[in-house]
């Protein structure tokens, strides 16, 4: 069955039990597998919002604020099949956390994302393994098509 | 006449929000965060930008601090304090303030003190009309609920 875009009100029993953690929770999309997503910013807004945006679209997603503890969950086994990351952050930073959990042989989709795109960052993170890169903050607009994607590829 | 007044405040929220709108100070994002309240969490749009307001005062506190060293010269740090402003406040839609962020940070490239001084006295009075804005915002909409609460007091 293709996945579809609609709105699912998650009540007991509901399609996507273990995809979040708030029940009851209006997710606007499902899909064939249950998707898993983590985030990586050491701002706390954004990465509230991001977290919640992608449950919001149904995929469980856990929320880490520095690359050490990211390549520490990767490196004890927990597996995403995406992963959003900022580029700048505290000690390690987004490229060198991005080329740490390649080196473990990560294939999940990793998505870089910035404040403000600049050539630089563009090619340093794209250099360190990241396979999409965008301005903050997530819009459904682009985020979707990802999740979709790699839906469909699984 | 109690339903009325919760109509009167709604119409009021839906007007400043306009005028947000247009005056640019607001882009669609926050049209997004709001989209993500829901019943399992009906504060969420007040609870994340009270989380911005602690954010942003933070970073505009130092930046400040920053510029007014007597020696100030580290631009790299200025720039990482900007570049989280200008994230958060894409992040809720906080337009002008995100655009101001971005002169600044040019400035702050540039090494132009100067420049960067009249950007952060710009941010700091585009931050405070955004907070006065959006406090006068969920306050119109606190008055609303209990207005309707009111309305419908049998109703749970």
């Amino acid at each position: 069955m293709a996945p579809t875009i609609e709105s699912v009100y998650l009540g007991n029993g509901g399609l996507s039990e273990g995809n979040n953690k708030r029940s009851n929770r209006f997710v606007k999309a499902t899909w064939k597998n249950n998707l898993t997503a983590l985030v990586v910013d050491n701002v706390e807004l954004c990465r509230v919002l991001e977290r919640e945006n992608l449950r919001a679209y149904g995929v469980e997603t856990v929320a880490v604020e520095t690359g050490e503890a990211a390549v520490e969950l990767v490196a004890s086994g927990s597996t995403f099949n995406l992963i959003f990351i900022d580029i700048y952050l505290p000690t390690m930073s987004g490229p060198e956390a991005v080329r740490q959990i390649r080196a473990m042989g990560v294939r999940s989709k990793i998505i870089g994302l910035t404040a403000i795109i600049t050539e630089k960052d563009e090619q340093d993170f794209f250099a360190a393994g990241i396979d999409e890169f965008y301005e903050k903050p997530l819009d459904p607009d682009w985020f979707v098509p990802i999740i979709r994607e790699v839906d469909n590829q699984i | 006449m109690l339903g009325l007044g919760a109509d009167r405040l709604w119409a009021d929220m839906n007007r400043l929000l306009a005028l947000l709108f247009h005056q640019g100070v607001l882009d669609e994002q926050f049209v997004q965060l709001q989209q993500l309240q829901d019943e399992s969490s009906p504060n969420f749009v007040c609870e994340v930008v009270t989380i911005y307001f602690h954010e942003s005062e933070k970073l505009l506190k130092n930046l400040r601090g920053l510029l007014m060293e007597r020696e100030f010269s580290d631009y790299k740090k200025m720039g990482i304090h900007l570049n989280q402003f200008m994230g958060s406040s894409s992040s809720i839609g906080a337009k002008r303030v995100r655009n101001v962020c971005v002169a600044f940070r040019a400035a702050s490239e540039q090494n132009n003190r100067a420049g960067c001084l009249r950007a952060l006295e710009l941010l700091e009075h585009e931050y405070c009309y955004l907070k006065n804005k959006l406090h006068e915002l969920f306050h119109i909409e606190q008055q609303r609920l209990l207005a309707a609460g009111v309305r419908y007091p049998m109703q749970n």
